[in-house]
């Protein structure tokens, strides 16, 4: 395009614009009466700077929560902090702004290039994961709102079977795939959208959401923090954080003298025990064994990313405009309901089904694409699992496993050893 | 204070993963920082998309909804015979119940002078049903139309009416331009 | 015995939970949602019994423009303004004239001998049928928006819908005189135009004829801006107008009668010269739901010439 040619296009778009704007601001009557026309207000929405406090006190929280698993080594400070996160993060604030849901922010501005995702936000996703890099998961002792309303009502905690723990905990692997993948294709939030607390803070929200609460709460009187266990999305990330993490909260201050109080104190079944002395050292199966499960795990990448991404025109109906296409392509006759909002809507939008349909197909193979990294890793993840199952490592004490454990502080104490 | 062997290679790999993980965790925050203007987002309805189906009323988390009509006094015709205060075919042009639109009785009608009526919202009233705003875009100038009130609005991560509005009117828009207020943005000409 | 109890409660919590997150997931899909319980119900306005269209769409032409301005029908000729180009038409929708205009025409009128007025938002300027300009008139205030042109015999008349007042111009473009609908009758505001819509037309008689889109009225006027008499009918029934600004756009025909373009509930009726409803032209269902009035035209023969804004098109009405 020449430069003349863009100054006419620019000159016309000014025309235009200025025909829009006259358009507006048509003349108003003019009164005699001496009326002083009000103008409509504007409620500021929250200021940058209160969002930014947010931060600090989420930082400071973290700085406590730290302190008081690895440090002070003290079960009663991290409750009254929990207690503390609950009433702000949780009441206050309404359960919105969370870590959990910044994953989908993060997500979204990573391949939408006209989101920018807001410091907060940003600072949400980051400060916990890197708290859990070097102290393991204080986040979840004394930093979530989620974790603290499971965490303080845990009555009658049972211990759940391992094959079932084990299996349940493929659930947030599968929920964090699909919440990315969703929020990256633009289609919803859906870690927000079943948020399941979200509706006990507000107390104002609709009645689902609330019934959805209550129903994990009833749930958490007996399998402790069901939400953080079984469903929650950012826990995954946490959870590979915290077994790397430089260091941990420990269940005694010194030697460990093997009376297994702790182990009844944990409502979660992170504790591992030690292994036994009399235990023979590994041998040939053992190794072959090992072998075989670490060769699988490129198996399981590729069929469950080969899974997902086949799956995609399933998956891809989470988005309005696929399901709206299909609707269109599938019901024609839909087009005369006019109770059919979305319908009537695109209808008089003046786009044609041409249009939705090419937006759809890019969505779909966003999806289908997507569907790859997703299903990829989930399969990574469960290939990594099996292969945990064999592996043998030495353990002297009991000890909490990084992975699974909150840091929560009952076991420091039930530990009869003090200093 | 001599670690054995196998414990250091242990330690080793565990400090090079993490050293790892702390990377990509950086360069995720660096990537996602690089596209950050440093502003917030909040929800606000283009007026000018919005296409009044109603849902702003039902789907909002808030009850009543964080969406209240607002009025563009601006472009107000001053109507006597108001699109967005009386039924359509009313049969008196007074305040009386049966002639008027607003489910809530949120608009309040006042006299000016001849010919000329005020028309205010009770925004305690109002339940941001859009039934008026339709009226006053189809018969009238358009002056009544929906907005996010930001002292009531959530700001949730992903706005519950966005999610189902079938004009797609409801956008993130910079914290520091909360508004799209009729007449005092102009329209974007579409393409 | 307790610990079954337990399971059983907990597997029941699994499956309220699951039926609650999957039920609403489902709940938002575009077919599962139900209508829009605050609809503003127009059906009284929209049901018409069909027997009263007299007219049926025969052609359509698709126009290349982003702002279309107003329509109008002389000699066998189709004239239209949009953007900021005037063009001539031929029946056949063949383009005979384009001439580019200095700024954005809202409005145009053809005189007898074939000359185009065109009708700026603040300024009326002349163009011969070969599409020079003959004349521009002297700028009117900030305030101006004039939205339709009307000619008699060497008088133009201008309506101005910013300042509601209708201008009178001489054929050479000078400004003469300007009224505003006002009379000595108590209560009498003269023109109340809330929007951009105002328009007039000269019947064959010669009397001038001014749409009070506040008052829902057609009124009539003498040449120096005396009401002479009006025509009213405020009802949301087909014969009357209702909402506000309405007719939006009328034309007069060659036997004196009106014809009426509305917005709101987009449509198009034939009145009598006494102000009785003769014929509807088109329904809302002809046109984008919540759309702009069209502007109208029509010819000697009573073949209605309608500029939809919203689909860009000149569609053309005939008897059936």
């Amino acid at each position: 395009m020449s430069k003349r040619v863009k100054i006419v296009l620019f000159g016309i778009l000014i025309i235009l614009v200025q025909v829009a704007a006259a358009q507006q601001r048509f003349p108003k009557p003019e009164f005699e009466t001496g009326y002083v026309q009000p103008s409509p207000t504007t409620p500021e929405p929250r200021g940058l700077a209160v969002e930014y406090m947010d931060v600090l006190v989420l930082l400071a929280v973290l700085s406590l929560a730290t302190w008081f698993a690895l440090r002070s080594r003290s079960r009663r400070g991290i409750l009254w902090l929990s207690v503390f996160t609950l009433i702000y993060f949780g009441f206050y604030r309404k359960g919105c702004i969370c870590s959990i849901g910044a994953i989908q922010n993060v997500a979204l501005s990573l391949s939408d290039a006209a989101y920018n995702i807001s410091i907060t936000a940003l600072a949400f996703f980051l400060l916990p994961l890197l708290y859990a890099l070097f102290f393991g998961r204080t986040f979840c002792a004394g930093a979530c709102p989620l974790g603290a309303i499971q965490d303080l009502l845990i009555i009658h905690p049972i211990s759940l079977p391992p094959w079932l723990r084990k299996s349940a905990g493929i659930i947030p692997v599968v929920y964090l795939g699909l919440a990315i993948l969703f929020a990256a294709t633009g289609t919803e939030f859906i870690i927000c959208r079943y948020d399941p607390f979200v509706g006990i803070f507000r107390l104002d929200a609709p009645y689902h959401m609330v019934v959805l609460g209550v129903a994990f709460l009833l749930l958490g009187m007996f399998v402790s923090r069901p939400y953080c266990r079984f469903f929650c999305p950012y826990g995954v990330l946490l959870n590979w954080m915290s077994r790397f993490s430089k260091w941990h909260l420990s269940i005694t201050p010194s030697d460990c003298i093997k009376c297994k109080l702790c182990t009844s104190s944990c409502p979660f079944d992170a504790i591992d025990h030690p292994t036994e002395e009399s235990a023979p050292p590994p041998g040939r199966t053992y190794y072959r064994r090992f072998i075989l499960y670490s060769l699988l795990i490129p198996v399981w990448v590729l069929v469950g990313g080969f899974i997902a991404s086949k799956s995609y025109t399933y998956l891809s109906r989470a988005h309005q405009d696929v399901y709206l296409s299909e609707l269109l392509i599938h019901h024609p006759e839909l087009v005369n309901d006019p109770d059919n909002l979305d319908i009537q809507a695109f209808l008089s939008s003046g786009k044609t089904l041409d249009t939705l349909v090419e937006d759809a197909r890019v969505v779909q193979q966003k999806f289908r694409t997507g569907g790859w990294f997703m299903g990829g890793f989930i399969g990574l993840v469960i290939g990594i699992t099996l292969l945990n199952q064999v592996v043998f490592r030495k353990r002297k004490d009991y000890q909490p496993n990084r992975g699974d454990c909150f840091s929560c502080g009952r076991c420091m104490d039930y530990c009869p050893v003090k200093n | 204070m001599k670690k054995n062997k196998r414990f250091n290679r242990r330690d080793f790999i565990q400090s090079s993963i993490r050293a790892s993980l702390v990377v990509s965790v950086g360069g995720i925050g660096g990537l996602a920082l690089k596209n950050s203007t440093g502003r917030d987002w909040v929800w606000q309805i283009d007026p000018f998309e919005c296409n009044q189906c109603g849902r702003c009323a039902t789907e909002c988390v808030r009850n009543p909804s964080a969406v209240k009509c607002v009025h563009a006094y601006d472009i107000c015709g001053y109507c006597d015979l108001c699109g967005g205060y009386f039924i359509p075919g009313a049969v008196k042009l007074d305040t009386g119940a049966e002639n008027q639109l607003c489910p809530t009785a949120a608009l309040i009608r006042k006299f000016i002078e001849e010919p000329y009526f005020e028309y205010e919202i009770d925004e305690d009233l109002c339940i941001g049903c859009a039934k008026c705003v339709k009226g006053c875009t189809s018969f009238g100038n358009g002056s009544l139309h929906l907005q996010i009130r930001h002292d009531l609005c959530r700001n949730c991560n992903e706005c519950s009416i966005a999610r189902v509005c079938p004009s797609k009117a409801i956008k993130r828009v910079p914290s520091d331009t909360p508004y799209m207020i009729k007449g005092s943005f102009t329209k974007t000409t579409d393409t | 015995m307790k610990k079954s109890v337990i399971y059983i409660f907990l597997s029941l919590i699994v499956i309220i939970i699951l039926i609650i997150v999957i039920g609403d997931f489902r709940s938002t899909r575009p077919d599962r949602m139900s209508g829009n319980p605050y609809k503003l119900n127009l059906d009284r306005i929209k049901s018409v019994d069909p027997n009263l269209v007299t007219y049926q769409e025969t052609k359509n032409y698709r126009i290349n423009a982003r702002q279309a301005g107003g329509i109008a029908v002389a000699g066998e000729k189709i004239y239209l303004a949009a953007d900021t180009f005037l063009q001539v038409f031929d029946y056949a929708g063949r383009q005979i004239l384009k001439i580019t205009l200095p700024e954005p025409a809202g409005c145009l009128e053809v005189s007898k001998q074939g000359d185009i007025i065109v009708g700026h938002r603040n300024a009326v300027a002349l163009y011969s049928a070969a599409g020079e300009m003959k004349w521009r008139s002297e700028p009117l205030d900030e305030r101006a928006v004039i939205t339709a042109l009307a000619l008699k015999d060497g008088t133009i008349f201008a309506a101005d819908a910013g300042n509601r007042a209708v201008h009178l111009y001489t054929a050479e473009g000078k400004y003469v005189d300007s009224f505003e609908g006002k009379t000595s009758i108590e209560g009498n505001h003269g023109f109340i135009v809330p929007s951009p819509y105002f328009d007039l037309g000269v019947n064959p008689d010669g009397e001038l004829w001014v749409v009070n889109p506040g008052k829902l009225a057609l009124e009539n006027y003498t040449d120096e801006g005396n009401l002479r008499s009006y025509l009213e009918n405020i009802s949301p029934e087909i014969d009357g107008f209702s909402g506000c600004c309405n007719p939006a756009h009328i034309a007069i025909m060659a036997d004196g009668s009106f014809l009426t373009s509305e917005k709101g509930v987009v449509r198009i009726k034939i009145y009598e010269p006494s102000g009785e409803l003769s014929t509807v032209v088109a329904l809302p269902d002809k046109f984008m739901e919540d759309g702009e009035a069209p502007d109208v035209a029509v010819d000697e023969e009573g073949i209605v010439y309608a500029l939809d804004y919203d689909r860009n098109m000149i569609r053309i009405f005939e008897p059936k």
